[in-house]
């Protein structure tokens, strides 16, 4: 009996350690030609057979990530909100970026398609039910932003290109917090993204902006919510931010929540309007997950320590 | 004008004091949720200091400030506002509820009944979906206030026949425009994109950054609106028969129904320009004071004012400290809290609400 256990428990050990090397072999030793299983950010796993020719992307940030691992003629389609570098534009548009069109894209068939955490439920079943290749990016941190391009590096055959692009990230990321890791919290100023005016919206933790205040070297007035929270004006008069900061030049166009932080007579008296600390940063780098996430930290750390990164506008 | 006999109008003229006593009790009440309104918020401060600060903008009255200018701004300039402007829209609502019901005669007749609400809605999403540029910030409410009265006005030219203005034919082209206007406005807000979320947020309604420009725009309206529909409680309870024998009684039916559709229109139009299409405050106050007080509209309007005041600051407050620092919408919490307790009343008295 009790040998028994022993080789059921070395059996199921020999079935980890197997699993455990099947799971990883693909990334590690694959050539690009030969079929592929990887596993995409939602956990799931996905079958490549060869390397794919014709790619859609379902997200704005993964038309970025594509594009910056110089992929742009393998692209046959992005989404309306695919506007950055400027030649997505000028890519065929597969509707919306929560509701893409799923006619289109079956027409125009695509060997691989790069989804979204927003597709999860309803989009990506849809998908695969059509026997499309879906692969799900769903980068929320600067870590996974760098794990990203590097799956996507891997299923497209880039992979000294990825690898190139996340040494860069990390190398610039490293130039930021060498400096700000080590600040108190006394040295550390409050400081506030604002996402929207009216209802007001903060960033709170486990946002990405979240984490680029932290890592340029500030304190977020908001880190005790999570996610987009909705804040009361009079939360953030208390708060007295020393730095405000809203997204400024796309999509809402007309940058009516930089204007508000500039303008509304109740924050007056805030240390960031009284100092004149309230910046904008472009909208577009500071909210997509993608490989321009770091340009974002960099001009952040400009305006939370002028001191120690000087330059700011 | 002498009080009609107690055969013809089903009035219990009797109980008359009570509701002057009613009218002196909910007018403390008001004064007391709105002390405690301005006393609690998702910023803790101190009952003293609050009431410090907020005497201290009295005449003769001289207190020296210890207290920082940010807590200051937070008393006078965002909290008092806010519930001078939920008293405002509360107070207009329930009385143009209480007036379309009367009018109506229909215990389902609420502000929204008419192509407010869906013509509000519409030139907000417009405002919202325009390019800001326009008009600057105040364009949402403008074109708010422009929908809700340019959407009343199309049912009202719908439903005119000849020089009469059928009460069932309002009701059925109100709605009728209504679905019209609100399919607009569905079709606009799928169509809105990353704006999606303020649109959302406004229709469902919020006192989040009232200010005291707001409360300047809204109560003249709001005020002389009120006034206007109160000096027509009599006439009013004499529509309650039928139109016909109202007609008999001298009262000149037709004009009164433009004029009390008129200010009851203007009073809604001008609530929800700026906080949005808050819902049930228009419907549910009017019967409970009904069901409490009784139906004559020379009380039920002005009870009605002081109730809508008191449930619109209320549910204010608990719209911005439940989740705090959170906000709800405060749609949420009038739909919440008021249906419960208005189905409470419905079974406590267990009386036809006409």
């Amino acid at each position: 009996m009790k040998n028994r256990l022993i080789g059921f428990a070395f059996f199921l050990a020999l079935l980890l350690v197997l699993g455990f090397l099947w799971g990883c072999s693909p990334a590690t030793q694959r050539t690009t030609a030969s079929p592929m299983e990887i596993t995409d950010q939602l956990g799931r796993t996905v079958k490549l057979d060869k390397v794919p020719q014709r790619i859609i992307s379902l997200a704005p940030s993964n038309t970025e990530v594509l594009f910056a691992l110089g992929l742009a003629d393998r692209i046959v389609a992005v989404t309306d909100y695919c506007d950055y570098p400027p030649e997505a534009k000028q890519k065929p548009k597969i509707g919306g970026f929560s509701n893409p069109n799923i006619e289109s894209i079956i027409a125009l068939s695509p060997d691989l398609i790069l989804a979204a955490s927003i597709h999860e439920k309803g989009v990506i079943p849809q998908l695969e039910e059509k026997e499309l290749t879906v692969f799900a990016l769903t980068p929320k941190t600067m870590d996974e932003i760098q794990q990203a391009i590097t799956l996507v590096g891997s299923i497209t055959g880039k992979e000294k290109e990825a690898a190139a692009l996340v040494d860069d990230m990390k190398k610039r990321i490293k130039a930021i917090t060498d400096k700000t890791s080590g600040l108190t919290a006394l040295r550390r100023p409050r400081a506030m993204y604002l996402v929207w005016h009216d209802p007001l919206m903060t960033a709170g933790a486990k946002t990405l902006q979240d984490e680029l205040i932290a890592k340029a070297g500030g304190l977020n007035i908001a880190q005790g919510l999570t996610d987009y929270a909705k804040i009361s004006l009079e939360a953030v008069i208390q708060a007295d931010p020393e730095v405000m900061i809203a997204g400024v030049g796309h999509g809402s166009g007309e940058d009516l929540t930089f204007q508000f932080l500039n303008t509304e007579s109740r924050l007056k008296d805030t240390a960031a309007r009284r100092n004149n600390r309230v910046f904008g940063v472009d909208a577009n780098q500071v909210s997509r997950p993608g490989p321009r996430a770091v340009a974002a930290l960099e001009e952040l750390a400009k305006f939370i320590h002028p001191e120690l990164f000087p330059g700011a506008k | 004008m002498s009080t009609p006999p107690a055969n013809i109008l089903p009035l219990r003229l009797t109980r008359g004091h009570n509701r002057i006593y009613a009218i002196v009790i909910l007018c403390l009440l008001l004064l007391g949720i709105g002390g405690v309104a301005i006393a609690i918020g998702s910023v803790k401060i101190p009952f003293g200091t609050t009431f410090a600060i907020l005497f201290s903008r009295l005449p003769l009255v001289d207190f020296t400030p210890n207290w920082s200018g940010g807590l200051s701004t937070i008393v006078l300039d965002i909290r008092l506002p806010r519930i001078i402007l939920a008293g405002l829209v509360g107070a207009a609502l329930a009385t143009a509820g209480a007036t379309y019901q009367g009018l109506f005669r229909n215990p389902l007749a609420d502000p929204y009944l008419i192509g407010v609400a869906q013509g509000a809605s519409l030139g907000a999403v417009t405002g919202f979906l325009l390019p800001s540029g326009w008009l600057g910030p105040e364009m949402v409410p403008l074109l708010a206030f422009i929908g809700a009265l340019g959407g009343t006005a199309i049912v009202y030219g719908l439903a005119r026949v000849g020089k009469t203005l059928p009460m069932t034919t309002l009701i059925l082209a109100g709605v009728a425009v209504g679905a019209l206007l609100g399919s607009i406005v569905s079709y606009l807000i799928i169509s809105s994109g990353e704006k999606l979320h303020g649109i959302i947020f406004w229709l469902m309604g919020s006192f989040s950054l009232s200010r005291w420009s707001e409360v300047q725009v809204v109560l003249p309206y709001v005020l002389a609106g009120i006034a206007l529909l109160i000096l027509y409680a009599r006439p009013l309870n004499v529509m309650q028969l039928d139109e016909e024998q109202a007609q008999q009684l001298g009262i000149n039916v037709e004009r009164l129904k433009l004029i009390l559709l008129a200010a009851a229109t203007l009073i809604t139009a001008a609530a929800v320009s700026f906080v949005g299409t808050i819902g049930f405050v228009g419907i549910i106050i009017p019967h409970a004071v009904r069901l409490i007080w009784g139906p004559d509209y020379r009380f039920l309007l002005p009870l009605s004012v002081l109730a809508g005041a008191i449930f619109l600051i209320a549910a204010d407050l608990m719209a911005r400290t439940i989740a705090t620092p959170e906000e709800i919408p405060i749609g949420v919490i009038t739909a919440l809290c008021g249906a419960p307790f208005f189905l409470y009343l419905l079974r406590r008295k267990k009386k036809v609400l006409f």
